[in-house]
């Protein structure tokens, strides 16, 4: 019987080409484009689960909640903490820090910047990074061993089997020979702990920040903190035991405070993490939002229904062609579960055709994809094993989807009016009418969203943001002694054609460059925090910055190194509650309450430093004495950058030979802000794009079917007069007026979403009656001219041939 | 064979109601050729529909081989329909997407006879309707006449007892009409019980007996010396 039932869905796939195709090609751009987002999802969902012991391996983790505090976590771990653990807690098998840095590596006279983590002995022991050279036993034992990545090793030295070489390594003032001691296999892309070198921690325990957080169970040095938990222990759900251990070596915490602050409401505790939750554990600092793979995955989903309607319209719209057949095979015997089995066995096999194609699609679109997510997917089946049950469900799901609805309404035809020809199902009952409305709702709302998340980004990039960041140069110096470098550096280019100034910070400007503040009181004594941004003299005039009251930092008083401060307007506003005027003069209160270490002797202009979903927070410039720039920012003239660069380069290896030139433009920076943006309006402008073409195709397949169905009725109007344009516009109306209510139910939805979307930033766009009134003249014009292809050729068929045929 | 009792068949629609058989009774024994005749819209193909177990009566009792089946579900009606019953149609209605062998075929499908033995029956049957040569051909290549062929060749594959013909020469020429009667009255001599309804007179001689019939009851009956 299934033999029958494929060889009949065989044919009637081959005799209607182009409604096939048309099913075919919108099924695959379906699955292909699910697929897409499947494995997106299992790939986000599969993060640290390829370590062995990965159902005893946790991060310890500060967790904050009370007052009028959201509950939160951070990563970050104190230095004594994990020790003191695996000394507490009998069933710690493995306590294991990790220290991430920057540096310069020296290989093969070559210079390059990368970064280096140091882990404790076990390391190896807790996670599953298998060697491909060296022993994991031995590979951390010594100070200045070193493993490093197969890829990092190809880059350095060509091979990847350089166990027992050496690397330089500066990660303070000097360079200080390691001996790699193993090379791993690359890190998978869905593992949370990452390095390219690994070090051992032994090598920094000397270092005097380390022993000062050693001594210090308050200060975070940006480690991150794991416990490999011996089989059977359950000590991270006893969180009884982890708070008692708290509270042994945090005491002063746990004391009764007179007067509580709303800071002292916040109860603080540490909390062990299964690795298998830190990449979506959106509480946790550095977590993703699941919410956000659900979002996609319901993008996708509404791609592939769209594709799913399109089968079901279409075999709706043809019934009528294949009553005939309905009938006899019920005369003969057939019972209505057999016509069902026979309708769903060719939904399924046009879904497994589909699924084959859209795989080999998905796989051509597989790079563009990463592109758009910023991830490093491949198709392994090997690796995500979940994806094959997952791919059948799909086929399974899509079968059903497609196929039920005909199936339920073919089968339920009475053979004696279908043999009279009685029965009349067109393209056109309500179902299939409701159906192709919704089709076209979800692709107006993709492409509303889409242009409006694009004003959003295009607005982020083009604001005043209250600095020039235009042709605007930042070059990195960390780790080459550059208290020294930047003097000489400055003096060397600033006098050449094209550089119209240079200055330097302590810090970064824009996405990924991190921010230093501290508390201080405002004018209540409440606590705030102040963003303190160290820099040189000429700073802000460098960075176009203007002043709004006082003056610039004076190089010539030496009282502008020892507490004097620019503030931000935020900050006179926040913290002082004052005009600028006023402000000049004043002195900031501390955290203690203390005054006399920063004075106001500037209002700048508020600056946004952060991304604009941040409002400008209280922030103050200062020259520290002993200025130690991390940054130096050359200012550009207008124009080609080119022979410029080319002049830093030749000068930076000039002064500088051996750490690389590193630069970015400051404009870039702030760009990738809005990296996320960016790619969701990318995958949401794809998504709408395909959907919009997919429903489309449908109507198209739709408005061939209603003129083979009206054959009859044009031959009338035709041979009572009818034009080719009254025909053309009779067939074209009713799709009209479909997608004239799709676009008002897509409206109202599309801008509710992005108006709670924009919700999220601080400075945001209006969303205009525009957007709106383009995207629905848009789709209704597309619609219009998808259908008139049909419509226009049954126009100027021969009205003869269609009343013969009848 | 088949036993109707004051048989009735109403068809409503809001504001008219048709009657297309009233209170009518008929006798047709096992191996008798019965053909029912009568103007257009006396109720004959709907009389015939009801015979066939494609439709059913609003009153009435109708016993099938003494079985009472007037009051039997799509599923049931499904069931005696295909062990029992071959129909052949005015306009043939093979399936377009089916070879000549396949159309045969289909009866033998839905009655569940294995691949081997279906094999064997389609062929027997083709060899007897001389229609083998044509097994691989879709019906859209065939003349009218041997598509009729076909479908009478469906309608006995699987050897039912009664064959329901719809003015099965209506849309053929009188050469090919002949052979299809021919056919017919083959089936008929071997034992197959047979109701036609017909408009032609011609036809209707080959029958053992004509049913008159108007407004949606017998007005005559002829028997055929």
């Amino acid at each position: 019987m299934l033999k029958h039932y494929l060889k009949i869905a065989f044919r009637n796939l081959a005799q209607q080409k182009v409604l096939s195709g048309i099913n075919i090609f919108g099924l695959s751009v379906g699955i292909a484009c699910f697929s897409l987002f499947l494995l997106y999802a299992v790939h986000e969902f599969s993060y640290d689960r390829f370590h062995t012991k990965a159902d005893r391996i946790y991060r310890i983790v500060e967790w904050w909640e009370g007052g009028e505090r959201e509950p939160g976590g951070y990563a970050w771990a104190y230095t004594p903490v994990a020790p003191a653990m695996k000394r507490d807690f009998p069933d710690v098998e493995y306590a294991i820090r990790l220290k991430g840095s920057d540096c310069i590596v020296k290989a093969a006279d070559k210079v390059f910047r990368t970064s280096i983590t140091y882990a404790d002995t076990a390391f190896f022991h807790v996670f599953t990074f298998p060697l491909i050279y060296g022993n994991t036993n031995t590979a951390l034992q010594q100070p200045n061993q070193l493993v490093i990545t197969q890829e990092k090793a190809l880059q350095y030295f060509g091979t990847a089997n350089v166990v027992g070489k050496t690397l330089e390594l500066k990660t303070d003032s000097a360079f200080v020979p390691f001996t790699i001691s193993g090379v791993t296999e690359n890190i998978p892309a869905n593992s949370s702990v990452k390095f390219n070198l690994l070090g051992s921690f032994e090598h920094i325990a000397n270092d005097p920040m380390v022993q000062q957080s050693n001594m210090n169970w308050y200060m975070t040095i940006g480690m991150q903190a794991f416990v490999q938990l011996k089989p059977g222990s359950r000590l991270a759900s006893e969180q009884n035991r982890i708070n008692l251990f708290r509270r042994k070596y945090y005491p002063d915490d746990y004391k009764p405070k007179k007067n509580p602050t709303k800071e002292d409401l916040i109860q603080t505790s540490f909390r062990l993490q299964p690795i298998r939750d830190i990449h979506m554990n959106p509480t946790i600092e550095g977590g993703n939002d699941p919410k956000n793979i659900w979002i996609l995955i319901t993008i996708a989903g509404a791609v592939l229904l769209i594709a799913c309607i399109n089968f079901t319209t279409l075999a709706i719209g043809r019934s009528a062609g294949r009553a005939k057949e309905i009938g006899v095979r019920k005369v003969i015997g057939s019972q209505r579960k057999q016509l069902i089995s026979q309708f769903l066995a060719e939904s399924f096999l046009l879904s497994v055709l589909s699924a084959a194609t859209g795989l080999m699609l998905g796989s051509l679109l597989l790079p563009l994809f990463n592109q758009l997510a910023d991830r490093k997917l491949s198709f392994s089946f090997s690796r995500f094993p979940e994806l094959i049950w997952l791919l059948i469900g799909l086929i399974v799901l899509v079968g059903f989807l497609a196929g039920s609805y005909p199936a339920l309404v073919l089968s339920a035809f009475k053979p004696i009016e279908v043999l009279k020809k009685k029965v009349r199902v067109g393209g056109s009952n309500l179902f299939t009418r409701s159906l192709v409305t919704l089709q076209f709702v979800l692709s107006i709302g993709l492409i509303i969203s889409t242009v409006i998340i694009l004003q959003q980004i295009a607005f982020m990039r083009t604001k005043n943001i209250g600095l020039n960041k235009e042709n605007l140069v930042m070059i990195n110096t960390e780790h080459i002694g550059n208290k020294r470098i930047y003097p000489l550096y400055k003096q060397a280019i600033e006098n050449n054609a094209g550089i119209l100034g240079v200055t330097a910070s302590e810090m970064g400007l824009g996405a990924g460059e991190g921010l230093m503040g501290a508390g201080y009181r405002d004018f209540k004594g409440e606590l705030k925090g102040v963003i303190e941004y160290p820099g040189d003299y000429n700073y802000l005039n460098t960075m176009g910055m203007s002043l709004i009251a006082g003056r610039y930092f004076n190089p010539a008083l030496a009282s502008d190194t020892t507490g004097a401060v620019i503030v931000n307007e935020a900050l006179v506003q926040e913290l002082l509650g004052t005009t600028p005027e006023k402000a000049l003069g004043t002195q900031l209160l501390n955290a203690k309450g203390n005054r006399g270490t920063k004075t106001i002797i500037g209002v700048a202009r508020n600056f946004n430093f952060e991304d604009l979903k941040q409002k400008v927070r209280p922030q103050f410039y200062y020259r520290p004495s002993a200025f130690q720039p991390s940054r130096i920012f050359v200012r550009l003239q207008a124009g080609d950058p080119g022979s410029k660069l080319a002049l830093l380069n030749k000068t930076w290896k000039k002064l500088v030979p051996d750490a690389p030139f590193e630069y970015s433009f400051v404009d870039e920076k702030f760009d990738n802000f809005y990296k996320n943006e960016t790619r969701w309006s990318n995958i949401a402008g794809w998504a709408g794009g395909i959907s919009i073409f997919l429903a489309c195709l449908g109507l198209f397949g739709l408005a061939a079917l209603a003129a083979v169905n009206r054959t009859k009725e044009i031959g009338i109007r035709k041979v009572l007069g009818a034009t080719v344009t009254h025909v053309a516009g009779l067939l074209s109306k009713d799709f009209v007026k479909l997608i004239t209510v799709a676009f008002a139910i897509a409206t109202p939805l599309a801008w509710y979403m992005m108006h709670y979307w924009l919700q999220a930033y601080a400075w945001r766009i209006n969303i205009t009656w525009q957007v709106f009134a383009l995207t629905g003249a848009f789709a209704i014009l597309l619609a219009v001219a998808t259908v008139s292809v049909q419509a226009i050729k049954a126009a100027i068929a021969n009205p003869v041939k269609a009343l013969r045929n009848e | 064979m088949i036993k109707i009792r004051n048989l009735e068949k109403i068809y409503r629609t809001e504001e008219v109601e048709t009657v297309a058989l009233n209170k009518i009774s008929i006798d047709v024994k096992e191996g008798e050729f019965v053909a029912i005749m009568g103007p257009s819209g006396c109720g004959k193909s709907t009389l015939l529909n009801i015979l066939g177990l494609l439709d059913d009566p609003d009153n009435g009792s109708f016993l099938f081989n003494n079985i009472e089946v007037a009051n039997f579900n799509e599923r049931k009606r499904a069931d005696l329909r295909k062990h029992n019953i071959g129909f052949v149609f005015q306009s043939f209605n093979l399936i377009d997407e089916l070879t000549v062998f396949e159309n045969v075929e289909l009866p033998l499908i839905y009655t569940g006879v294995k691949s081997g033995d279906r094999k064997k029956r389609v062929e027997e049957v083709l060899d007897k309707m001389q229609i083998m040569h044509r097994r691989n051909h879709y019906p859209q290549q065939l003349s009218g006449g041997q598509q009729q062929r076909v479908a009478v060749a469906r309608a006995v594959v699987n050897n039912p007892k009664l064959i329901l013909a719809d003015e099965p020469t209506g849309n053929l020429d009188s050469s090919n009409g002949n052979e299809v009667m021919t056919l017919l009255t083959d089936l008929n001599e071997q034992g197959t019980t047979i109701i036609m309804v017909t408009h032609s007179e011609h036809d209707a001689r080959y029958s053992h007996r004509i049913i008159r019939m108007l407004d949606g009851q017998t007005v005559l009956e002829n028997i055929m010396v």
